[in-house]
């Protein structure tokens, strides 16, 4: 660093030889996948599966230390250790975790880069000062890491790639002669294929010192113009920029207003332009909100604070002002604009993608939007939890067969069973739910029912169908496996009194099952 | 009193509906008899594959002789949206149409798929009785047009509205004037079987028990109902339970009628078959005896005679003896030889399918082809691995594809899979049925989940899940999953071979099999020829073709000189690496033990080292005997046993002879001795097991043999059915056992180089191959571009030239085009020899880091540095030239390759090497801390406390599991080490893990000098092979996959 010059700049590499396993340890502390609780101090593994056989992806410091590195079988690693615990390789929330990491080291640098798979490059030039210095700036973010639970490596560098590369590669730390530890990095820190890398070892050429002294052109008539850039990145002779990743930006909107606001219409048309604003930079990003929350600011200082929920994401200004009034004229104590209001901020906490969109001409795309559109409006007005709506559920148990779920929350509704064209329904809309008893008498063994007695009033049955035999969910009950076990299978009915009053009745158990079934009363046909 | 309800379940799916049916044949058979059915008709999904384990079952519930029908059909199932429909031939014409409609469905379709259309079932369906399992009136009408007879099936699965669905049904057969048929659409024997079917369905359908939902039946309703029931539920309409009757009434169909005729072998004009067939064996016998028969021979002879023609089996001697025939005279001959019950004949033996003499070995033909037993006959024939597609080919160009098929193979579930595919049903993580399905170590042979493997993989046996795994997994054991083709079970007719059963596509292009297999085809007395591919015939046939070449020997199989001191002097001393069968490292310690010097010794060496004998502790006895450490003597009544147990030294070694104990020691007939081999070899858990241990026990103790010796011979016997061994395989293998000893003791440089060329094959792999030979003397040459040809050949007779197929990666046509190039003049370089072969880069890459450029005197580095740059696409411009194009570049100065780095790429690239062994370079390093090398351990004293280390050439822990057997390897030989299981927990990881590791123990010297190491301690010392390179890698990132270059030493054989 003799002949230091402004363009200068300072790398810090940061490296996680454990992300995996470690951010798994973090995000679910209580790992989960094995019956028994392995033991706290147990190997962890995470395994992808390649060509039909599962394999090592990523292990913790500990298997590291028994000896089990990525690209063992899972067979193998099982069985030099038995007790490893294995878990799913994810990619992609490895990623989203780094990428959470790189948002957290703004607090350094505003320069801060992925450096894919599991590292992290921070641009620090002109900042260090502001921590202590070099080394300063590098205690304090291996301290911050170690803290959170994450292991790692740091280096400091000229070229973000010699930083990363120090900081996989480099046997010591921490260093004294950047050049020279740079020039002893293996061959491997270029980053080439594994063929290049086994032609080098061959060529006895290991040392990134020993291909610097090399003339380029022998290289590149080999290994291509990539390795040459490579090598010249790694030993300082050209800087390529740093992409820093763009932190998304909130989305918030506000106005402020030159003098406190007390007229609706005026509020309406300020907050109307918001709204347009919003939509403007949802679209922008291909978002809808899921939810919108607008706060009113008094200027006394008060607070008030609405918020609205949609079915789907939606950022359409005319219907998310609609249902704004929807909950304005829901709200138990009206607003008071007091001396009035100084400003308003709009809020999209929760967004979802939705990409742009074009209406069909000739508006048939609009039937299932209106009915959103209800759904959004009545659950704004009645509260989330009082609007319901049934979704199917793939079982045989009656009462297991469908769920209310608040309207809002539930996805669009799947195929329910279709009938056979010409076939009554066989089921009543709702059920009981518990089930009612009933007495019965009935055939022997499991023959129909002739008349029963509900809520103390007796009934002739006058037409019967069924019986529609439901077996129990043998693998839900311990031992079910096992004839006998499994509980106790319902014999259905469909039955009419003599008043033609329909009723849906069942046997609970078979004669083989239980000595005596009971029977019970489930539902009734509208 | 009314009379008692009459009915037969007509549409029962076995497990061959393959995922669907979940009871075996002969579960829904034997439940439908003793639920009292009239009959039962066996129909699965478009497949007959299961009908003869019905016909079987069916047998035993009295057959033809009782008042119970089977009738075999199948259920077609469309690809049109025709609803299903079952078909039950009448006659055997009938049959005949069902397996070509089979056979079109199959033909058409991929693999295990069956493509039907309603149009065939109508273009095939003249003598077949159908049952429409669904459908409308317009179907029947086409149905009754083409049937003779039709049904309309009824059910009541308790859906809700069966009813009102039975009401519908009876209007529609009024309106179609089509009778209707009352089933039960079955699909298991009980209704206790439902959590199994379900679990099916999961797997058919790749869901889970929690997600599947209504893809599940709603309840336990299809399976069979006994007459009684079905009756109440059918009492709205009673015919439909008569019609059963009618049905089965108009079928007179049975398996029995298949009337099979094997293929007539073309004879010269005026010749019979069998006549033709004495003709040949006598002239065959004029060439071993030119001054006529011995009289014993001619007895022998006779018999064997009377024996084939009552029984006409003369054609089927015909052809194996044409097939032989035609592969000796091919240019070059394919080797080939014969073996199994019927080979060990003095016809096969002069008629030169085998080498065996059966008189001189005195093993009797008939007692394997008795008239008692009606069981085909049986001959196996090996040819060399790499030519047997040329004898397929040749049958099915002679018989015709219709007429010649491969039998099926029956692919079940085992142990392993059954726990994936349950665990996956149930819910279980891959983790976690991976942890289980043994991939931990060794699987266990039998019976159910041992509760230990569970406490071993850490989990909790008392867990509901797991308890529920355990048993769903035993319940599916056995059953089928698909079908397969037969290695080379070849099934040859007279008739069109599809109109015998049906035919399915294979995997392979142009292959087909037909859906049955041996045991099916032994069932209905069809005869089989097997066709096999054997690697060390490839490897003979190399040595011969090299002796021949280069004048050392004009050799063929049967003029191998026999009994030859010199050789069995060299497997006394357990030498015995790269020949047949007695190459493993338990017969290498076995061969000091029997000193073989004779065949028939080998034939015992052969065979002792089984799990038949060693599962009955029959090993110890026998060597005791043999060396005359214990009296022979003749458990039981004397004279009893004597001459089936003469040949062992009173010691029941082979298969024949643990049958033939059970028909004389304990009072079984020869039916049901081999019922008893069948039910060891195929329902391993139903109960029967315990049923035939009681009377064999009890028989052989009742007539005065020791309880000990009983209880040997049915474990021997339990042995057998997992590995079944008989003297006649024996025989043969010994045969080539001894020629392949022979070959390797007087011509090792040959046989090296034959086995190099015949690779993969065998139990050594190249390096100890080549490492064996240069200890017989042989000189082996590396690999050079000037010199090397693809195959390994001989440059003088004890001097070996490793060719370009040792190069890991290489191709045979780049190897072709550079010895075409290299007959206008030695390479003088790598860019040389990419301009004239016209190789590309990749090929020179791998010759540069093969170090093929020896005799150039360019060294490994330079050369593959120089390989990297050339680019030897050629623009059509610059060809002309034939210059060279690239620009002079100043010498590289690469630092030079230390011994250890050449040692390794060697190594790394044709996985041996001739420049020494890793081991040598860690040497001083070892030897300070005080480690011996193999030698010094061989040579130690017994007793002694050493260490020793190397790199792990084999793991294993073989059959009951209690020892593993490591075999470590350094520069000056290898070194045979045993560890107990019970250690094995505490050193798991260095026992499994390490590539080099050190072993600390006990040296163990039998008295016939077999040395062992008795571990007590294992240490991976793995990392040192990494300071072989001078690479870095103590800490690579994160090496993506396995690729070989990664490793040092390649990977050792572990048997998991």
């Amino acid at each position: 660093m003799t002949n230091a010059v402004s363009a200068k700049r300072r790398y810090l590499a940061l490296w996680f030889p454990f992300l995996s396993a470690e951010r798994l340890r973090i995000e679910e502390p209580d790992c989960p996948t094995l019956t028994p609780a392995p033991p706290p101090d147990a190997p962890l593994a995470l395994i992808i599966k390649v060509k039909g056989a599962l394999r090592l992806a990523a292990v913790d410091a500990r298997a590291a230390a028994l000896g089990l590195a990525p690209g063992l079988t899972l067979a193998d690693a099982r069985a030099r250790q038995p007790g490893l615990i294995a878990a799913p390789f994810d990619p992609a929330a490895d990623r989203a975790w780094l990428a959470r990491m790189v948002r957290c080291c703004a607090r350094w640098t505003p320069l801060a880069a992925l450096a894919l798979p599991d590292g992290i490059t921070l641009d620090i030039t002109g900042a260090e000062h502001l921590f202590g210095g070099e080394a300063g700036l590098a205690a304090e973010v291996e301290d911050t890491c170690t803290a959170i639970g994450m292991s790692c490596r740091l280096a400091l560098a000229a070229t973000a790639e010699a930083a990363q590369a120090l900081a996989r590669h480099a046997a010591a730390q921490p260093l004294t002669d950047e050049a020279a530890a740079i020039r002893a990095l293996p061959v491997t820190a270029l980053g080439l294929d594994p063929a290049a890398l086994l032609a080098l070892r061959r060529a006895g050429l290991t040392r990134i010192g020993d291909l610097a002294a090399r003339p380029a052109a022998s290289l590149a008539a080999r290994f291509g113009a990539e390795a040459v850039t490579a090598l010249r990145r790694l030993i300082g002779e050209e800087q390529a920029p740093l992409v820093p990743l763009a932190a998304a930006a909130p989305l918030r909107f506000r106005r402020r207003f030159a003098e406190p606001l007390t007229h609706q219409g005026a509020l309406a048309h300020h907050f109307a332009d918001l709204l347009h604003e919003a939509a403007g930079v949802l679209e922008e990003r291909r978002l809808g909100g899921r939810c919108f929350s607008l706060a009113l600011l008094r200027s006394d200082g008060a607070r008030h604070r609405l918020d609205i929920e949609t079915g789907q994401p939606c950022r359409d200004p005319q219907l998310v002002l609609r249902l704004f009034d929807e909950r304005i004229a829901a709200l138990a104590d009206p607003l008071d604009p007091g001396f009035g209001y100084d400003g308003m901020v709009l809020a999209v906490p929760r967004a979802e993608p939705l990409a742009a969109s074009q209406p069909g001409l000739d508006g048939s795309a609009r039937d299932a939007t209106e009915l959103a559109e209800l759904i959004d409006r009545l659950s704004t007005r009645l509260g989330p939890g009082s609007l319901r709506r049934l979704a199917p559920q793939d079982s045989h148990i009656p009462e297991q067969a469908q769920r209310a779920l608040p309207a809002i929350d539930a996805p669009a509704p799947a195929c329910w069973p279709a009938l056979p064209p010409g076939e009554p329904p066989l089921r009543p809309l709702f059920l009981l739910d518990p089930p009612q008893p009933v007495e019965v008498l009935a055939e022997v063994p499991d023959g129909p029912p002739h008349r029963f007695r509900w809520q103390r009033k007796l009934h002739e049955v006058r037409l019967y169908e069924g019986p529609e035999r439901i077996a129990p969910e043998w693998w839900r009950r311990r031992g079910g496996e096992y004839p006998g076990q499994a509980g106790l299978t319902r014999d259905y009915y469909r039955i009419e009194d003599a008043a033609g009053r329909r009723y849906w009745i069942f046997r609970h158990g078979l004669y083989e099952e239980c000595s005596g079934p009971k029977w019970y009363l489930h539902g009734l046909f509208a | 009193m009314t009379a008692p309800p009459v009915f037969a379940e007509l549409a029962a799916a076995t497990n061959f509906s393959f995922l669907r049916g979940a009871s075996h044949p002969h579960e829904m058979v034997a439940r439908a008899h003793a639920l009292g059915m009239t009959g039962i008709g066996i129909a699965d999904r478009n497949s007959l594959a299961g009908v003869v384990r019905a016909h079987r079952a069916w047998q035993a519930v009295g057959g033809q002789a009782g008042s119970f029908r089977l009738i075999l059909g199948a259920r077609l199932v469309f690809a049109d949206a025709t609803p299903d429909v079952i078909a039950y031939p009448q006659t055997r014409r009938g049959w005949e149409q069902l397996t070509r409609l089979l056979t079109l469905g199959n033909r058409r379709a991929a693999k295990g798929e069956c493509q039907l259309f309603l149009a065939d079932l109508l273009a095939h369906a003249g003598d077949l009785a159908l049952v429409a399992m669904d459908g409308d009136a317009a179907l029947l009408g086409a149905l009754r047009a083409a049937a003779p007879r039709i049904w309309l099936a009824a059910t009541m699965p308790r859906g809700g509205s069966d009813t009102r669905r039975l009401a519908q049904r009876m209007a529609l057969a009024e309106r179609a004037q089509v009778p209707l048929i009352a089933t039960n659409d079955a699909l298991y024997a009980a209704p206790g079987d439902r959590p199994l079917q379900d679990v099916l369905t999961c797997i058919r359908e790749g869901l889970t028990l929690q997600t599947a939902g209504r893809q599940l039946a709603a309840n336990a309703e299809r399976h069979l109902k006994p007459p009684a029931e079905m009756a109440r539920l059918f009492r709205a309409c009673p015919a439909a339970l008569h019609a059963t009757r009618d049905l089965l009434d108009g079928i007179t169909f049975t398996l029995g009628e298949l009337r099979y005729e094997y293929p007539r072998e073309p004879v010269p004009p005026g010749w019979e078959p069998q006549g033709w067939l004495e003709h040949l064996v006598r002239e065959g016998g004029r060439s071993h005896f030119p001054d006529g028969l011995p009289a014993a021979y001619q007895r022998v002879l006779d018999e064997e005679f009377g024996l084939i023609h009552s029984r006409g089996y003369a054609c089927y001697f015909l052809t194996v003896h044409d097939i032989v025939r035609h592969a000796r005279s091919l240019d070059p001959p394919i080797l080939c030889q014969g073996r199994g019950s019927a080979a060990n004949s003095l016809v096969c033996y002069f008629l030169g399918i085998t080498p065996i003499d059966p008189v001189q070995e005195r093993l009797l033909f008939s007692r394997f082809l008795s008239t008692e037993r009606d069981e085909p006959p049986d001959i196996d024939v090996d040819f060399e691995h790499e030519r047997r597609e040329e004898v397929i080919q040749y049958i099915y160009a002679r018989h015709g594809r219709e007429r010649a098929g491969i039998a099926a193979t029956v692919i079940r579930y085992r142990q392993r899979s059954a726990i994936r595919e349950v665990g996956k049903a149930l819910g279980l993580s891959e983790d976690v049925t991976a942890r289980l399905s043994g991939t931990v170590w060794g699987s266990w042979s039998s019976g159910e989940l041992p509760e230990t493997r569970l406490t071993e993989a850490g989990f909790d046996p008392a867990n509901p899940e797991l308890a529920r795994l355990r048993e769903m997994v035993a319940r599916l054991l056995d059953f089928p999953r698909h079908l397969s083709q037969h290695v080379g079970g070849f099934v040859l007719s007279e008739t069109r071979l599809d109109e015998l059963a049906a035919i399915h596509n294979a995997a392979m292009p142009d292959r087909t099999f037909i859906e049955w297999d041996k045991d099916d085809l032994e069932t209905l007395g069809l005869m089989k020829v097997d066709v096999l591919a054997l690697g060390m015939l490839t490897a003979i046939r190399k040595s011969f073709d090299l002796l021949r070449q280069h004048r050392l020997a004009d050799l063929t199989l049967a003029t191998v000189p026999r009994e030859d001191p010199a050789t069995y002097a060299m497997l006394c001393t357990g030498d015995s690496i790269g020949t047949f069968q007695v190459e493993s490292r338990a017969q290498i310690a076995m061969l000091p033990r029997l000193r073989p010097r004779r065949l028939y010794d080998l034939v015992i060496q052969v065979a002792i080292v089984r799990p038949g004998p060693i599962q009955g502790g029959m090993v110890h006895p026998y060597l005791r005997r043999r060396n005359g450490e214990e009296a022979v003597d003749y458990p039981g009544p004397p004279g009893e046993i004597e001459s089936v147990l003469d040949k062992t030294l009173g010691v029941p070694l082979f298969q024949e002879q643990a049958m033939k104990l059970a028909i004389v020691a304990a009072g079984y007939s020869p039916a049901e001795a081999d019922a008893l081999r069948r039910a060891m070899a195929t329902f391993r858990n139903n109960g029967t097991i315990d049923q035939h241990r009681l009377r064999l026990v009890d028989g052989m103790t009742a007539r005065g043999y020791p309880l000990d010796f009983a209880e040997r011979c049915f474990k021997q016997i339990e042995g057998f059915g997992e590995y079944g061994f008989p003297e006649s395989h024996a025989q043969a293998f010994a045969w080539l056992a001894y020629v392949s000893s022979w070959l390797k003791c007087h011509y090792p440089a040959a046989f090296t180089c034959a086995l190099l060329n015949s690779q993969p094959m065998g139990f050594y792999a190249p390096a100890q191959l080549v490492r064996d030979a240069a200890e017989h003397g042989v000189e082996v040459r590396p690999i050079d571009i000037n010199a090397s040809h693809w195959d390994n050949h001989l440059e003088a007779e004890r001097v070996l030239r490793l060719g370009l197929r040792q190069i890991g990666g290489f191709r045979e046509d780049w190897a072709g085009k550079m010895v075409a190039a290299r007959a206008a003049g030695r390479f003088a370089g790598l860019e040389d020899l990419a301009r004239r072969a016209s190789l590309p880069a990749r090929a020179l890459q791998l010759l540069a880091d093969a170090d093929a450029l020896g005799s150039l005197g360019t060294n490994r580095r330079e050369a593959g540095w120089d390989a990297q740059r050339i680019v030897p696409v050629q623009l059509p411009l610059f060809a002309a030239a034939q210059a060279g194009e690239l620009r002079a570049e100043a010498a590289p100065a690469l630092p030079a390759m230390p011994l250890c780095e050449e040692v390794v790429a060697d190594y790394q690239t044709q996985r041996l090497s001739l420049k020494g062994h890793p081991m040598q370079f860690l040497r001083a390093g070892l030897a300070a801390s005080g480690v011996l090398d193999c030698a010094a351990v061989n040579a130690a004293r017994d007793g002694a406390r050493v260490r020793a280390a190397g790199v792990v050439l084999v793991r294993q822990r073989p059959g009951t599991g209690k020892a593993i057997f490591i075999t470590i390897e350094d520069e000056t030989g290898v070194v045979n080490a045993l560890l107990w299981a019970s250690e094995l927990e505490r050193q798991r990881s260095a026992v499994m893990g390490a590539r080099l590791m050190v072993i600390e123990g006990e040296v163990q010297r039998s008295k016939e000098g077999v040395v062992h190491l008795m571990a007590q301690r294992i240490i991976d010392r793995t990392a040192l092979l990494d300071r072989l390179t001078a690479a870095e890698p103590a800490r690579p990132s994160r090496p993506r996959g396995h690729p070989r270059q990664v490793r040092v030493i390649p990977k050792s054989r572990d048997f998991h």
